[in-house]
């Protein structure tokens, strides 16, 4: 085989065979979005009716008063720093600090400290990392 | 004494030197000191060791030195790839095989009729868990987009075969090589031995050996890919998908490969059976056994037969070298493909999609997510591209073996 037919017919076969695994790659991308659209329920949408519901209901059970019924933030948005209370997050730092310099904490004092790396807990973090080296 | 495999070795030496065939007279002490390498890197270094430990025996036991029509041999591998022991030059005679053929020999055949990688795919798909694909359906583009290195490599083999008078690759071999960029040694071993089986051991050996080199090969190519900015992007949680999708979604992928591509219809079937046995929920008991026990037997008999078809007449030449260099740029176009559509899927989604998910796209699962996964962390540890990884890693495994379903159909 020549260099001209060696190019040929090899760009023949990579526009053809791309061409193909484009193609069923594509109609099973359409059967998922269909499932999307079939089998799958937003739950922004289902909490909204939920929670519209709830205050129906408790403006049925407080004989029509205002309510006053607010959803718990916590549980859909993420964790933030400013719910443990300053004094115990610096208790905490300083034990930890301690501990890991093996030494009292009567001998350290925190000056300032400052959260890196996101929103997410160290711990948390931690957590995810090992189940991915353990799991794959 | 002269009876001894020691013997035989400085016979067959003696007589490649004679004929001057220099290569070949160091051949079986070479191919010994290549298995005895081979088997280093899978037990020191832990590159894939479950199959590249079997490879790598099997080449030592068939490079084993024996006198010509010992009853001690293992493996004939000429009665697989020799017109001389064929049926009308081009069948195997099973006759000859089951009566004069040793342990491998019989093993082998299930390598040769095409019967292990099917079944290594039903264990596969036990394992895996395409609700990450469900979840995000744009990510199958990635699994697509992933196979350029394979049909790249097809060209590139070709041209190379026209250029370089030392090697020559007909369109057969070109595909068998390409599809190493698939990354999915069940299916180069597929394509292999229908399209090239001369070329079987050392297209084996290289997509065995890229895919445990993933973790060295991915991250440069990755970094050259994308940018700094890109690298952080941390993606939205995909949605939860029901248990209904997941039985569907493996039927619904057999017909429509089967309508579109019937070739592809033996891996792809067999990985959705594998699927289909874990999620139905209703066939534990074999979804255990095709992830644990099937599997692991045919791994152990197509890693041995394989690398036993490594004789230093097949391994030792110009062609090799030529396997094992295009199978590198297969490996490395595939990458680069699915990056350069993650790019572009940044660049429409404006920002919503990290493009290292897109390396991901070459079908070795999990190690290329696992990649994406680490490189993404190193330049945001609190960013998990795992889970948004394995979309498009296990849409290359249904890529490749779509790919693989063209070559068959265009090629046998």
């Amino acid at each position: 085989m020549n260099l001209a037919d060696a190019l040929g017919e090899g760009l023949q076969v990579t526009v053809l065979g791309l061409s193909i695994v484009f193609a069923v790659l594509v109609i099973l991308m359409i059967v998922l979005y269909l499932f999307r659209v079939i089998f799958y329920k937003d739950p922004k949408k289902q909490t909204e009716n939920v929670n519209e519901a709830k205050q129906i209901g408790m403006r049925y059970m407080t004989g029509g008063a205002e309510a006053t019924y607010t959803t718990d933030k916590n549980h859909n948005e993420p964790y933030e720093p400013d719910d443990i209370p300053e004094e115990e997050l610096v208790a905490i730092l300083t034990a930890a600090v301690a501990a890991s310099l093996n030494t009292s904490t009567y001998n350290l004092r925190i000056k300032s400290y400052k959260r890196v790396g996101g929103l997410s807990s160290a711990w948390n973090r931690a957590g995810v990392n090992e189940t991915i080296n353990n799991r794959f | 004494m002269g009876s001894t495999g020691l013997a035989a070795m400085l016979g067959d030496m003696r007589a490649a030197f004679a004929a001057g065939d220099f290569l070949q007279a160091i051949g079986t002490p070479l191919m010994i000191a290549i298995a005895c390498l081979l088997l280093y890197l899978a037990i020191v270094k832990k590159f894939e060791p479950l199959l590249l430990l079997p490879i790598a025996f099997g080449m030592l036991l068939t490079n084993m030195p024996m006198f010509k029509g010992s009853s001690a041999i293992m493996m004939h591998t000429e009665f697989f790839t020799n017109p001389e022991y064929m049926l009308d030059g081009s069948h195997i005679d099973i006759q000859r095989v089951v009566s004069e053929g040793g342990l491998l020999d019989l093993l082998y055949l299930g390598v040769k009729l095409g019967i292990y990688p099917p079944l290594i795919f039903v264990g596969i798909g036990c394992m895996t868990d395409f609700g990450p694909l469900i979840a995000n359906p744009k990510s199958i583009l990635l699994g697509a987009a992933a196979q350029f290195g394979v049909f790249f490599t097809f060209l590139g083999a070709l041209v190379l075969s026209a250029l370089v008078p030392a090697i020559s690759f007909g369109v057969k071999e070109a595909a068998s090589i390409g599809i190493i960029g698939g990354a999915d040694g069940p299916t180069a071993i597929y394509v292999t031995k229908t399209l090239a089986p001369a070329l079987l051991p050392a297209i084996a050996i290289a997509a065995y050996s890229y895919m445990a080199l993933i973790p060295v090969i991915q991250p440069p190519i990755m970094k050259a890919l994308t940018t700094k900015k890109q690298r952080q992007i941390v993606m939205e949680q995909l949605r939860p998908v029901s248990k209904t999708e997941k039985i569907l979604f493996p039927i619904i992928v057999t017909i429509v490969v089967a309508f579109i591509i019937p070739d592809a219809v033996a891996l792809v079937g067999c990985l959705m059976l594998g699927n289909l046995l874990k999620e139905s929920g209703v066939a534990d008991r074999l979804s255990k056994t095709a992830q644990n026990g099937l599997m692991n037997v045919i791994t152990i008999f197509l890693g041995v037969t394989v690398g036993a078809t490594a004789t230093a007449e097949s391994f030792l030449n110009p062609q090799t070298l030529g396997i094992i260099v295009l199978g590198l740029i297969a490996f490395c176009f595939s990458t680069a493909g699915g990056l350069l559509l993650g790019d572009l899927m940044c660049v429409l989604t404006k920002g919503k999609v990290n493009p290292l998910i897109g390396s991901a796209g070459v079908s070795a699962v999990p190690m290329a997510a696992r990649v994406s996964q680490m490189v993404g962390q190193k330049e945001n540890p609190s960013n998990f591209l795992l889970m948004h990884a394995m979309g498009p890693n296990v849409a290359g495994v249904i890529g490749s073996a779509v790919a693989a379903g063209v070559f068959l159909s265009l090629f046998s």
